[in-house]
């Protein structure tokens, strides 16, 4: 009887038992792991010499470690990091650094002044993407080795080759890629035909940072384990995982279920359902990145003020787009510098007025209006904005087809100067200063089509003002603070009277939605978000 | 019989050769440029230049090509530029994961999909008919990314019964040894039983999503098929003799269509190992599809080289297997 009974309680409950341990697998090892998904379309690279964008500056400060930080709280506010201390001199021309003693890199290895060096002068002898900011300052790989030394294995020396703000050089040394200090001995072992190393540090690395990199697969997944050894207190997390995962719809069930701590690049619908959820938090951080409407001053129609003016100024219905498609995506913001530096001006009060518009396009003889274009890349929120504008356009006549691309084709287009109008994101380097926003912008030293210095935006609009120029380069060697202000307020103010040829809408705004049991995350605005700090409650 | 391998062999590289000067072509002509998205948008003149030269891109097309086929010859496909790895490797990273998922989808689609179209055909005009074509309908005209939204909403979302996307739980990714590629066979092999059960709850819901497309488009060959063979003569002459209906539809008709199926299901594996890309996207799969979208989009001509010339080779790998099954099934092929 008992022996009958066995084999048949087995069969009866072997579903049961097979169900048991279907759920059971639902239970993963994950509460020492921070998770997170977002899309990492845009990490190509890990050498700080060539990655560009946000995804990569997320990803390397916490690999990484740079001579000076800034403040996640205050973006104007340097603290020490590698270097414990800094001074001015040569009538700020030198910039001198003191290095901690007790940092060693992954490898074992001490950190000191010549990696410091040799990791700086590394950018610029390959002149890959991260080059240009420093060329900006008169850095060349020719004066690399005379301008940035190590005096000895705790001081580093840089001489900046031209008159510059020498604040604007220390702020890209706390929030560019390029500043991070790399293991040098092991880079050079891995240095093929002369590279320094950057075929292997595309998809490896060798700094100091708290974690180090466990494993990469490009447009899939990211790991990294907290650092054996770390100069600041170990990371709170045994293992961070970042999925590259672009389906918003994914994300946001992911986030539901808690398979997800911390999702990015969720659309404006799903951010709103998300908020509502008691488990989970928005955190929305502001980058010095803007949302804004070009119009090619090259082309004889926008070489007219009246036309920008009509366009830029009165066919653009800011608050509507501001309020119906930007939420989670940007704030509402129309000059080139953002709010919260000593030089931000108010708000100018541009009305959306296609009578106005209209006017102004008879003035320059076009009543009926014209036909053109609007490149957009092909997604949120750039797509609704564009749509707003194609609408509002057509109140003045002006009948606009809508280009929508990749990034790489509608911002190919704008390098090569041909379109005529473009919905698109950028300028605003990480550094929080008004030059920075300025010449990203609007400064455009040479508008010669043989110049191609495409990578200001203002060249690309192809609209010039010398005078505009001279105000931005005045106030950058100005070492008058309030004078300095003044300078950059005229500078805005010219830009604003004379209608450049872009017109920004809103400041980028980075929407992360994390679960409530992450603690100690604070997103930073120059992307480098620290993860060093960041633990989670245990799973119920 | 030497000689027809020699001339299909020829036949196959003249048509992998093609198929390479066209993407090549295509390539060169995208409105894309592989350049920016490596300098990023903001580099100056200087470095895109520098880049554009390092990638040969500078160089006449021609010569381009030749080099390309050149480290071709030698079994290099080049270094892919997302990545930032060979060509050859980022294969072999992702081709097992669509493996996987396009194995198992078929299995499901052809166990399914073969069996309801015969048992349509036989039941011609009925409702069990009516029902297969229904279904095979739908499984056919509803876009695949609606069935995976909805499927992850119902069986992940709500039920909690499938694993989320990727491949295994997150917890569980990068700790697992790469062997085979194959997540569940490594899961097993690692001996880890609670990373196995997890991939298995990753893997069969796409494999679902993908197999019922799968199901649809073989069930309708399938009674098409069917259908054929059960208008002929001698099905009349077996039910004639008295054969059960059961025989006369799987020991007579079926046996006569193995061949035409054979030739379907190779096809709709091979799309299915190169077009499972909306499938891949929705669960974020890194398989080949994503892959080479990815690369696509980016304007990686290695990689879409080296995506095409796979795809190419699986091609005629199942066409070749497909012609030797014939002389398996029917003898008159191996005269």
């Amino acid at each position: 009887m008992a022996l009958a009974s066995v084999p048949t309680l087995r069969r009866r409950h072997l579903p049961v038992l097979l169900a048991a341990s279907w759920q059971a697998a639902r239970a993963e090892p994950a509460d020492d792991q921070l998770l997170i998904g977002m899309s990492m379309n845009n990490l190509l690279s890990l050498d700080p010499a060539a990655a560009t964008g946000l995804d990569a500056a997320t990803v390397a400060c916490n690999l990484y470690d740079s001579l000076l930080e800034v403040d996640a709280g205050n973006a104007t506010r340097l603290k020490p990091s590698l270097a414990q201390a800094w001074e001015l001199g040569d009538g700020g021309r030198r910039l001198t650094f003191r290095l901690r003693t007790d940092v060693r890199f992954a490898s074992g290895q001490p950190l000191t002044a010549a990696h410091a060096a040799w990791s700086l002068q590394r950018v610029l002898r390959l002149n890959l993407a991260m080059a240009s900011v420093w060329k900006s300052y008169g850095f060349t790989a020719g004066n690399a080795d005379a301008s940035i030394r190590a005096e000895d294995a705790q001081t580093l020396v840089l001489d900046l080759p031209q008159p510059t703000d020498p604040t604007l050089v220390l702020m890209t040394l706390a929030t560019s890629i390029s500043g991070y200090v790399l293991d040098r001995d092991t880079v050079l072992a891995h240095e093929q035909r002369g590279d320094l190393g950057h075929a292997w540090l595309t998809t490896h690395a060798a700094g100091s940072g708290p974690f180090e990199l466990e494993d990469w697969r490009p447009k899939e997944l990211l790991t990294m384990r907290r650092a054996a050894r770390y100069w600041q207190p170990a990371a709170k997390l045994r293992r961070v995982v970042f999925r590259h995962m672009t389906e918003s719809q994914t994300l946001r069930l992911m986030l539901m279920r808690g398979d997800l701590d911390i999702a990015g690049g969720l659309s404006a619908p799903d951010v709103r359902a998300l908020a509502k959820r008691p488990d989970l938090v928005v955190e929305e951080v502001r980058r010095a990145t803007m949302y804004y409407v070009a119009v090619n001053a090259r082309h004889p129609r926008f070489a007219d003020e009246r036309v920008r003016r009509a366009v830029l100024r009165h066919l653009i219905d800011f608050q509507g787009v501001a309020g119906s498609v930007l939420p989670f995506y940007g704030e509402l913001q129309m000059r080139p510098v953002p709010p919260g530096l000593p030089a931000s001006l108010p708000q100018p009060a541009y009305t959306f007025d296609p009578a106005a518009a209209r006017r102004l396009l008879a003035e320059a003889g076009m009543p009926g209006g014209f036909d053109t274009t609007i490149r957009v890349v092909a997604e949120a929120p750039f797509t609704g904005i564009a749509t707003s504008l194609q609408a509002t356009l057509a109140e003045a006549g002006i009948r606009a087809s809508i280009l929508p691309g990749t990034g790489n084709q509608v911002y190919g287009a704008m390098r090569e100067r041909s379109f005529e109008i473009v919905v698109g994101r950028g300028g605003g380097g990480a550094e929080a200063h008004p030059h920075s926003s300025l010449r990203a912008l609007v400064y455009n030293p040479d508008n010669r089509d043989s110049a191609r210095l495409s990578n200001f935006q203002g060249w690309r609009t192809g609209y010039a003002d010398a005078e505009l120029n001279r105000l931005i380069e005045r106030a950058l060697l100005t070492p008058d603070t309030a004078e300095q202000v003044e300078l950059y307020h005229q500078a805005q103010q010219r830009f604003d009277a004379r209608v450049g040829a872009i017109q920004p809408i809103a400041q980028m705004l980075d929407t992360q939605v994390l679960r409530r049991a992450v603690r100690g995350y604070q997103g930073h605005p120059s992307g480098a978000t620290r993860l060093r700090e960041v633990s989670k409650d245990a799973s119920p | 019989m030497k000689a027809r391998w020699m001339r299909g062999g020829v036949s196959a590289a003249l048509a992998l050769l093609g198929l390479l000067l066209l993407t090549f072509m295509i390539g060169r002509v995208m409105p894309l440029d592989p350049v920016l998205a490596i300098v990023g948008p903001d580099a100056d003149r200087a470095t895109y230049e520098q880049v554009h030269h390092q990638l040969g891109l500078d160089r006449p097309l021609w010569v381009q090509f030749g080099r390309y086929l050149g480290d071709l010859a030698q079994g290099d496909l080049g270094h892919a530029l997302l990545t930032g790895r060979p060509v050859t490797e980022d294969l072999a990273r992702v081709l097992p994961a669509t493996v996987e998922l396009a194995t198992l989808a078929i299995l499901l689609g052809a166990l399914l999909g073969v069996p309801l179209g015969v048992w349509a055909a036989s039941h011609h005009k009925r409702l069990p008919d009516h029902l297969a074509r229904v279904l095979g309908l739908l499984g056919h005209s509803t876009p695949v990314f609606w069935f995976g939204m909805m499927g992850l909403l119902v069986f992940y979302a709500w039920l909690g019964w499938a694993g989320g996307i990727g491949r295994i739980g997150l917890g569980y990714e990068g700790t697992i040894p790469r062997v085979t590629g194959l997540m569940l066979v490594d899961t097993l092999l690692a001996g880890d039983m609670a990373a196995f059960r997890s991939a298995l709850r990753h893997l069969l819901l796409p494999a679902c999503v993908l197999g019922l497309h799968s199901m649809a488009y073989l069930s309708r060959m399938t009674r098409s098929f069917m259908l054929a063979q059960l208008s002929q003569e001698y099905i009349t002459t077996a039910r004639v003799k008295g054969l059960s209906r059961r025989r006369v539809v799987w020991g007579h008709a079926f046996l006569n269509i193995r061949v035409q199926l054979l030739t379907i299901l190779a096809l709709a594996y091979g799309g299915l190992l190169e077009g499972a890309v909306l499938v891949e996207t929705v669960f974020g799969w890194p398989g080949f599809g994503s892959y080479l979208t990815s690369s696509l989009l980016l304007g990686d001509m290695n990689a879409v080289m080296g995506s095409v010339l796979v795809i190419g080779l699986l091609f005629v790998a199942l066409n070749l297997t497909a012609d030797a099954l014939y002389r398996v099934f029917d003898p008159r092929a191996r005269a």
